[in-house]
C-alpha cells in the first residue's frame, strides 16, 4: 500500500472517529436513538428513491420521453451539491484545509481532496443513483448503454469537482466568525424557505398563472442543453452532431470544474490565511450608552447589553421576524389559513387571537435560555454589585420588548383598518400580556434549571436545552386548558365580557407569581453558581 | 497593624468529599501587592472565586474592607475589581460597549462611563479594536479589557486570577503599569500566577497555597529568613528557590522520555 492510499484510509478513519466520538457526550442516549433511528430512515429513503429512479427511467424510455432523465439528471445535481451545505453545516466533520499541514504533495493533496468527495453521504447516494440509472438504459435501450456508461461517469467526476469546490467555499467561510454565523444564518433560511413557500403558495395552486417566474422557469427550460445535466442528458438519448456537440460541452464543464478546483486547492495547499478583517484606525470617541424611559440606569445599561446581543444574532433575528412575514401573508388573505378557517377572512379578532398567540410561543426561544449567549460573561453578572432579580428582570424586559412592540404593531393595523371591536382587541391584549408574564416568569426558572450554551456559529446548536422545551408543555397546556374553557363559559353563558375580567384577574396573579420565580430563579443561581457557569462556558 | 483589606477566618470549601481550601486565614492590608501562590489545584482558584462572591464558601468568615461578604455582598461587589479566571467577557460586544456597559453596572454615570471607557481604551492600546467584537479578540487584548473593565469604577482593591497567563511581553506590561499605579494611588491588589518572576518584581507580599491550606505567608524577606536550603551559597534565595522548597519540586527520572 503506497503512502497516498494509507493516508486516504486514515483519513477516512478519523471521519468516522470523528463522527463516533461526538456521539459520545453524556446524556444524549436521546439524541444517540434519534440519529440511529435517522441514519436508518435516510439508507432506506435513498434505496427507495434509487428503486424510482430505476422505474422512472425505465418508464421514460419505454414511453419515449427521455426528458424526465434530464429531470432526473438535475434533481441528483441539486441534492449532490446542496445537500452537502446542509450536512457539513451540521455535522463535526473534517476541515480539509488542516490536511494541508502533513506532509503530502499538492498532488497528493488533490487526489485525497476528490477522493475523500467521494466519501460524502449525498456522493454515495447521487452514484448509486445514477448506476441505477445506467441499468434501467442497459434494459430498455441497450444500444444507448456505453455512451450513457461514458457520459454518466464524466457526470459523476463532475458533480465530485463541484462537490469539493462547494466544500472549500464552505471551509472558507467557516474559518471567520462572521462567516460561520453567516453560514448559519443562510441554513436556517433554506429550512425556513419551504415552510413560506408553503403558506405562500396555497393559494397559487388555485391560480397557477399567478406563480411568478413561470415564464422565467420556460425560459430556463430552453437553455437546459447548455446545463451540465443537459449536456449529460444530450450525450445518452442525442444523435449526431448533437451528441458529440453535447460531449465537448459536458468535457468542457469538468475541465472548468477540474481547474477551478485545483485553483483553490493550491491556495489552500500554500497557506492561504484568512481572519477577520481589521478596521482602519480613527479617532476614538465612545458615545454614552442608553437611557430608556422608565427605566433606571443600571436596567438601562443592562437592556442595552441584551438588545444589542439580540440584534447582532441574525439567526434569533430571523426568528422573531417570522411571525411578522406570516401575519403578512395572513393579512394579505395568501395564507391557506382562510380554506381551513374560513371564518378567519370575517374574523380580524380570530387573527389577532392567533398572532398573539404565535407571538408567546416565539418568545420562548429567547425566554427559556436567558444566559445561553452569554456563555462565559456569566460570570460578569455575578461580579456585578446588581441583584440577580434585577439582572433578570432587565432580561425579561429587553427580550418581550420586541414581541410588544410586533403586537402592538399587528392590533394597531387590525383596530385601523379591520373589524375588531375594541373589547375583542382589550380581551386578547390582556391575554396576551398575561401569557407573556407566565412565559418569561417560567422561562427564567427553565434558564437556571437547565442552562445551555448558545454557539451561533452551529447550525445544529439548539436555542434553548431539551428538558426545558418539554418542560414548556406544562406551562403551555395548562395555559391553553383555562384559555379555552374561559372562551366556551363565555361562549355557553353568552358573557362576551367574561373573558377580558377573567383575563384580567388572572394577569394579576401572575403578575405576583412572575415576582416570585423571579426570587426562586435567584435564589437556585446563588446556590448552584458553580454549575451554571461550567455548563455555560462548555 | 493598618486594618486588613482582606480577612479569612477559617475558611473552607468543598466539592463531595475533596477539600479545595482548607482552614485558610489570610490577612492582606490596604496597599499590598499580594501574590497568592500554589502549584496546580492547590486552591488558588477557589480561593479567589470566594473571595469576590464567584463561589460561596462552606464554612468560614470573609471580609472584605470591614465588611462581611456574605452579609454585604452587593456593597462588596461595587468597591472590588476582578479579573477572574475564565475573563467572563460578554464577548458579543465591542471593546467600547462592553467597558461602557460595565462601568454602567457599577452605577457610573453614563457619560462619565463613556469618557473613562475612551481614556482606558487609550491606555491598553485598544483603541483600534474598540469597535470590533471581543469575541474577535486575541487572548491577550481580552486579558486586557478584562482588566480594563475591573478598574473602570475605581475599585479599592483588585483580585486578579492569572493576569499575565498567555500575554505577550507588550500586553504584559501595560497591564505592570496600570497595577502598579493603581497601587501607588492607594489600591490593593490580591493576584495569582505561574509567572514567578513577575510575582517577585511585583508584589511586596507573598502567599503560597498547597492542597488548599496556606503553607507560607509574609513579604518576601520573610519568606527567606524562614526558609534554608542545605547547600546554598549566600546569594539571596529566588521566589522559585522558594516555592520549590516549600511546596516540594518535581524529581524527573533520567529515564522519562528517553528518546527525546
Amino acid at each position: 500500500m503506497n503512502g497516498e492510499t494509507q493516508r486516504l484510509l486514515l483519513l477516512l478513519k478519523v471521519r468516522g472517529q470523528i463522527f463516533v466520538n461526538s456521539l459520545r457526550r453524556p446524556n444524549r442516549r436521546v439524541e444517540l436513538v434519534v440519529q440511529g433511528v435517522g441514519a436508518i430512515s435516510a439508507g432506506v429513503f435513498v434505496l427507495v428513491l434509487a428503486a424510482g429512479v430505476f422505474a422512472g427511467t425505465l418508464t421514460a424510455l419505454r414511453n419515449s420521453q427521455p426528458w424526465v432523465l434530464g429531470l432526473l439528471l438535475w434533481a441528483i445535481f441539486l441534492v449532490w451539491q446542496f445537500a452537502t451545505l446542509l450536512i457539513e453545516g451540521y455535522s463535526p466533520g473534517i476541515n480539509f484545509r488542516e490536511i494541508a499541514r502533513y506532509p503530502v504533495s499538492f498532488g497528493g493533496y488533490y487526489l485525497l481532496n476528490c477522493v475523500y468527495g467521494l466519501a460524502d453521504p449525498a456522493a454515495a447516494a447521487g452514484a448509486l443513483w445514477l448506476l441505477c440509472m445506467w441499468i434501467a438504459v442497459l434494459v430498455q435501450t441497450p444500444q444507448w448503454a456505453p455512451a450513457a456508461a461514458g457520459a454518466l461517469i464524466v457526470f459523476v467526476v463532475f458533480n465530485i469537482f463541484c462537490n469539493r469546490l462547494l466544500a472549500g467555499l464552505l471551509e472558507r467561510f467557516q474559518s471567520t466568525r462572521q462567516g460561520r454565523e453567516r453560514l448559519a444564518v443562510v441554513l436556517l433560511l433554506i429550512m425556513l424557505a419551504p415552510q413560506l413557500i408553503q403558506f405562500a403558495g396555497l393559494n397559487w395552486r388555485h391560480s397557477p398563472g399567478a406563480l411568478p417566474g413561470r415564464s422565467a422557469l420556460l425560459r430556463f427550460a430552453a437553455l437546459n442543453d447548455l446545463s451540465p445535466p443537459g449536456a449529460t442528458l444530450q450525450a445518452i438519448v442525442g444523435s449526431g452532431n448533437t451528441r458529440l456537440f453535447a460531449v465537448l460541452l459536458l468535457l468542457g464543464f469538468l475541465t472548468i470544474a477540474g481547474l477551478m478546483l485545483r485553483i483553490q486547492s493550491r491556495t489552500v495547499y500554500l497557506g492561504e490565511l484568512r481572519g477577520d478583517e481589521q478596521r482602519a484606525r480613527r479617532d476614538l470617541r465612545v458615545s454614552p450608552g442608553w437611557k430608556v424611559p422608565a427605566l433606571d440606569e443600571t436596567i438601562s445599561a443592562m437592556f442595552e447589553k441584551e438588545f444589542r446581543y439580540l440584534r447582532q444574532n441574525t439567526r434569533l433575528l430571523v426568528q422573531i421576524v417570522y411571525p411578522m412575514i406570516i401575519f403578512a401573508l395572513f393579512f394579505s388573505g395568501r395564507s391557506p389559513i382562510h380554506r381551513i378557517f374560513p371564518s378567519a377572512r370575517g374574523s380580524s379578532a380570530g387573527l389577532l387571537g392567533m398572532m398573539a398567540g404565535f407571538l408567546v410561543l416565539s418568545i420562548a426561544n429567547i425566554c427559556y435560555n436567558n444566559f445561553g449567549l452569554d456563555r462565559d460573561g456569566f460570570g460578569r453578572w455575578m461580579l456585578a454589585p446588581v441583584k440577580m432579580q434585577k439582572v433578570l428582570l432587565a432580561k425579561n424586559i429587553a427580550h418581550a420588548a420586541p414581541f410588544l412592540a410586533m403586537y402592538t404593531l399587528i392590533c394597531g393595523l387590525l383596530l385601523a383598518v379591520a373589524r375588531v371591536s375594541p373589547l375583542q382587541a382589550a380581551t386578547v391584549t390582556v391575554s396576551f400580556l398575561t401569557v407573556i408574564l407566565v412565559q418569561v416568569g417560567a422561562g427564567n426558572l427553565f434558564s437556571v434549571y437547565w442552562p445551555k450554551p448558545i454557539d451561533l456559529t452551529r447550525m445544529g446548536s439548539r436555542t434553548v436545552s431539551a428538558a426545558a422545551g418539554y418542560a414548556a408543555l406544562l406551562v403551555i397546556a395548562p395555559v391553553g386548558i383555562i384559555g379555552g374553557l374561559i372562551a366556551m363559559a363565555a361562549i355557553y353563558l353568552s358573557l362576551p365580557w367574561l373573558p377580558l375580567v377573567a383575563a384580567t384577574v388572572i394577569f394579576c396573579v401572575v403578575f405576583r407569581l412572575y415576582f416570585v420565580a423571579l426570587d426562586r430563579a435567584a435564589l437556585y443561581i446563588d446556590h448552584h453558581l458553580e454549575e451554571i457557569e461550567q455548563v455555560l462556558s462548555k | 497593624m493598618a486594618e486588613p483589606v482582606i480577612e479569612t477566618k477559617a475558611l473552607r470549601r468543598t466539592f463531595g468529599n475533596f477539600t479545595a481550601v482548607d482552614d485558610l486565614n489570610l490577612v492582606v492590608e490596604r496597599r499590598q501587592f499580594y501574590g497568592f501562590l500554589g502549584p496546580n489545584g492547590a486552591g488558588k482558584s477557589t480561593t479567589i472565586k470566594m473571595l469576590t462572591g464567584l463561589l460561596r464558601s462552606s464554612s468560614g468568615s470573609i471580609r472584605i474592607l470591614g465588611r462581611d461578604l456574605e452579609t454585604d455582598r452587593v456593597e462588596v461587589k461595587r468597591r472590588i475589581g476582578v479579573v477572574p479566571e475564565g475573563l467572563a467577557l460578554f464577548e458579543r460586544l465591542t471593546g467600547a460597549q462592553l467597558l461602557n456597559f460595565c462601568g454602567r453596572m457599577y452605577g457610573l454615570d453614563r457619560t462619565i462611563a463613556a469618557q473613562r471607557t475612551t481614556e482606558l481604551l487609550e491606555f491598553m492600546d485598544l483603541a483600534d479594536s474598540s469597535e470590533k467584537l471581543v469575541a474577535d479578540y486575541s487572548h491577550g487584548m481580552k486579558k486586557k479589557m478584562a482588566l480594563a473593565a475591573a478598574v473602570i469604577h475605581g475599585p479599592e482593591i483588585l483580585f486578579l486570577d492569572e493576569p499575565f497567563e498567555g500575554v505577550d511581553v507588550i500586553a504584559s506590561t501595560t497591564l505592570k503599569r496600570l497595577l502598579q499605579r493603581f497601587i501607588s494611588r492607594g489600591g490593593t491588589v490580591f493576584l495569582t500566577s505561574h509567572v514567578l518572576e513577575v510575582v517577585e518584581r511585583l508584589c511586596s507580599h507573598i502567599g503560597i497555597i498547597q492542597n488548599g491550606r496556606l503553607v507560607a505567608a509574609g513579604s518576601l524577606d520573610e519568606l527567606r529568613a524562614g526558609v534554608r536550603i542545605a547547600g546554598h551559597d549566600h546569594s539571596p534565595l529566588t521566589l522559585e528557590e522558594i516555592f520549590l522548597q516549600v511546596v516540594g519540586g518535581a524529581r524527573q527520572s533520567e529515564e522519562v522520555l528517553s528518546w527525546l
